[in-house]
């Protein structure tokens, strides 16, 4: 299984995660060009709601910009989608800048109930929707997870809590593969992060099973936990996504044509933030036809449900969704993606059309082990 | 009634005072800084209409822009008051192609509109930098331009009418849909370029051009600038008008490599000619030009790009290249400053020379492109922005670059405007007599003087600001 490296590098710069100082900001020189890219602003219009806006009150919060409400939508009014570094001349980072921004009002106590709220469930539950039902109540076979296992499947809280059948319909085919899965899975810290919360107590619980099991490879269908684990755990395990892990064993999947024509949408974690565009497509054009979307790969629009968006702005979260439905071409029998969010908001500002797991596809596919 | 209620009054919750909109409206990509009271987005010539009325009534400044991507502060409000933002006025009216016109609201985005037209075979020639970005009403306030006014001519070419709310709320027509007139006073031209100083535009027809059948990019590379300069003398000597014409010295050359590493751009100061037409005219200018470059004293190679694929990467990169110096140095930020000067065609190599003498002198590095076949030489400096020594010395070498433009019968600014940032040298590069006109009609047009004050050097005397924190 090749990756790590060469895969980080082709995502927006990883390793610059910390070092959100002024000469990062600095990098920004106000020319204006993600003014035309920004999804949040495309729908709210105001110059506090897009990309320059926001590096402009990160910079004045360092400098005494007291955090008032118009400062704190304008931070988590961004889905983090990056659209915006893949755009800029300057090669400035600006989710980081607005994560980091966020982070800083946060261990002040400044923060939106939205925020609060991600900090309050997954404490309390160890998942995103304080949930306080069995994270795999989904597996009909408890015998399925080993004690030690060389690769591991993270499912993550939505497809835990929400998709349970997309969570069951992975496992099914992973663990031909001798894939586990953790017996006691949190939140990866995804939510906590990108809304300025810590993370350390989920990604220590985390990581305490991961080397229990003593696992050197950790798979997930999920974008924004594929990113989290990939960025924010340290790096002694190998971390790939569902879509690579199929389009490297489709000799042995063997999955059968279907008559259908669908289209792919790039999960912003998975594309921008991870560099994946190509494998996700290899297991669909295995499959059936696939028709892009108008705007694809690293020009994706962003679903909306990002950045702590979806629960903290949720009219916003629906009108960007909505506005990246234009570009699903016409006819298409199904849209695929590789995020559970994403699918979640698509679905939620009606599609008009079936939004599907990549998974789903795949086990329409191919026999039943 | 404060004045922030009566604003919603007119346009309701797109009137905004807080914190984060003062701020984020307190600059454009200059360095010019000036924060607003109010900020409102109006979506009709009427609301604007009622928002200048009720600040001439309450005396309070008026300052409209675009995408705020202007490079002199024209839409930064220095002296406080309303910043109007009329990008929320962005519908393509009307095409009338069988006028050759289309009838267009300010807010529209360049590209949007080209868009537009390409299906119907058209297109608006001026082309800035930021053209997926910038609104054609920044660019008539500020006749903006870009790589193809050297064949196609700067916005002031494609404007026919203008609607335009004056100072005191009314609204007027300045031209007509005519491809020509001759009925008095050239009103529309009078506000092309006025930076929002005379009124604001709420409206506009504009003039458009077929487009060019095909397109041909010769890219020929010389072993040092003077003789690229040479080279591009020699064309238009031969009669050929490129479309577009564009010098790259060689640290533009190294950060467009950094930009995209796949652009296939030869060592050297590297010329980039544009021409257009039909397929046979374009074909044959194309290798005349390849030709004369070969030929040319100290060119060391000439090449012609594969296909529209290729000439359009090569494109999109030298659009965006002035905000892109950070790619070779992440420590170094492009300021905006002595970056727009303008000469007479043959004196671009006296320009070249000072711009090289000033940035040994001052210590800045300085990387230098630009529209060639007009004159306009783009210079970046770029300077470590934690650096405050840094900071002097570049204000000295903008200024000396200024200088130096007008002192070879220049400009200060060839196509992006004078706004704050260099009012300082409307006197110098136009004189007393010109600016006493300019002033009068400003006085005619504006008696309150509220009308995007402390820009184009015009109104030094109109007193105190009435706010902000320039």
């Amino acid at each position: 299984m090749r990756m790590s490296e060469e895969r980080r590098e082709a995502g927006i710069r990883a390793k610059d995660e910390m070092k959100t100082d002024s000469r990062s900001i600095e990098l920004c020189v106000r020319c204006g060009t993600c003014r035309s890219v920004c999804p949040a602003f495309e729908v709210l219009g105001w110059e506090s709601r897009n990309t320059r806006g926001r590096i402009m009150v990160a910079k004045a919060l360092g400098e005494g910009l007291a955090p008032d409400a118009s400062v704190l939508d304008s931070l988590n009014t961004c889905t983090t989608c990056g659209i915006c570094a893949a755009s800029c001349p300057a090669g400035a980072n600006p989710p980081l800048i607005v994560q980091a921004a966020r982070k800083g009002l946060v261990s002040q106590g400044i923060m939106t109930e939205a925020q609060a709220g991600f900090r309050t469930k997954v404490a309390e539950s160890g998942n995103t929707f304080g949930e306080a039902g069995e994270r795999l109540a989904w597996l009909s076979d408890a015998g399925a997870i080993k004690d030690k296992a060389a690769a591991v499947y993270f499912v993550g809280c939505l497809d835990s809590y929400r998709y349970p059948e997309v969570a069951a319909k992975t496992f099914d085919i992973l663990r031909r593969f001798g894939v586990s899965l953790l017996p006691k899975e949190w939140c990866c810290g995804s939510p906590l992060i990108r809304t300025g919360s810590p993370a350390e107590k989920v990604i220590d619980e985390n990581l305490r099973q991961i080397r229990e099991m003593k696992a050197k490879t950790i798979i997930t269908g999920c974008a924004g936990c594929l990113s989290t684990l990939q960025r924010y755990y340290p790096p002694e395990f190998e971390v790939v996504s569902v879509p690579e892990f199929l389009a490297e064993r489709l000799s042995e999947l063997r999955p059968r044509r279907l008559d259908l024509t669908v289209t792919y949408h790039d999960p912003c974690h998975l594309g921008r933030h991870a560099g994946i565009y190509d494998p996700p497509r290899n297991v669909i054009k295995a499959i059936c036809r696939l028709v892009e979307m108008k705007r694809s790969r690293e020009d994706a629009r962003c679903c909306g449900g990002g950045g702590g968006v979806r629960a903290g702005y949720p009219d916003l979260s629906l009108q960007i969704a909505k506005l990246r439905l234009q570009d699903v071409p016409v006819g298409v029998d199904a849209i695929v993606s590789c995020c559970p969010l994403c699918i979640r908001n698509l679905r939620d500002a009606g599609a008009g059309v079936e939004v599907i797991d990549l998974i789903d596809l795949v086990a329409e596919a191919i026999d039943p082990a | 009634m404060d004045i922030i209620e009566k604003l919603r009054d007119i346009v309701g919750d797109r009137a905004s005072a807080s914190p984060a909109e003062r701020l984020c409206y307190s600059s454009d990509a200059s360095m010019v800084s000036g924060t607003p009271d109010y900020v409102v987005r109006p979506l009709s010539t009427a609301e604007v209409s009622m928002v200048v009325e009720l600040a001439a009534a309450e005396g309070v400044p008026v300052t409209a822009r675009g995408a705020g991507t202007g490079l002199a502060g024209g839409a930064v409000a220095v002296r406080g008051g309303i910043v109007l933002d009329m990008s929320g006025m962005n519908r393509i009216v009307e095409m009338d192609l069988a006028n050759l016109a289309v009838v267009v609201e300010p807010g529209v985005v360049q590209a949007r509109l080209n868009e537009a037209l390409k299906p119907s075979g058209f297109f608006f020639p001026p082309d800035p930098g930021s053209a997926n970005f910038c609104t054609l009403g920044g660019l008539i306030a500020n006749n903006g331009s870009g790589m193809r006014s050297v064949k196609y001519g700067t916005t002031r070419n494609y404007v026919l009418d203008l609607e335009v709310v004056l100072a005191d709320g009314s609204v007027v027509r300045t031209g007509s849909r005519t491809l020509k007139a001759a009925a008095g006073y050239d009103l529309t031209r009078l506000f092309i370029g006025s930076e929002g100083t005379l009124g604001v535009i709420t409206g506009a027809v504009l003039r458009v051009a077929p487009l060019p059948k095909a397109r041909r990019l010769v890219i020929a590379s010389f072993n040092s600038a003077e003789e690229a300069g040479q080279a591009v003398a020699a064309t238009f000597a031969a009669g050929i008008v490129p479309s577009a014409c564009e010098i790259l010295d060689r640290m533009t050359v190294a950060v467009l490599r950094r930009c995209d590493p796949s652009l296939r751009l030869p060592d050297g100061d590297v010329l980039l000619f544009e021409v257009d037409g039909s397929e046979g005219a374009a074909a044959e200018a194309a290798a005349e030009i390849a030709a004369l470059c070969s030929a040319a004293p100290g060119a060391a190679s000439v090449a012609t790009a594969s296909g529209a694929g290729e000439m359009e990467e090569i494109w999109a990169a030298r659009r965006l290249v002035g905000a892109a110096v950070s790619r070779l140095d992440p420590t170094k930020s492009r300021i905006y400053v002595g970056e727009d000067v303008g000469v007479p065609i043959k004196e671009i190599p006296a320009m070249r020379r000072e711009v090289s003498e000033i940035s040994d002198r001052f210590g800045i590095p300085a990387m230098k492109y630009g529209h060639i076949g007009d004159g306009n030489l783009h210079v970046a400096l770029f300077i470590d922005v934690l650096d405050d020594g840094e900071w002097a010395r570049l204000a000295g070498a903008a200024d000396a670059i200024h200088r130096a433009a007008i002192r070879l019968g220049g400009t200060v600014s060839s196509e992006h405007g004078i706004g704050a940032a260099r009012s300082e040298y409307m006197n110098e590069q136009l004189g007393e007599g010109a600016i006493s006109v300019m002033r009068a009609i400003k006085r005619a047009l504006d008696p309150k003087g509220i009308m995007n004050p402390g820009k184009l050097g015009l109104d030094d005397d109109y007193g105190p600001p009435s706010g902000g924190e320039g």
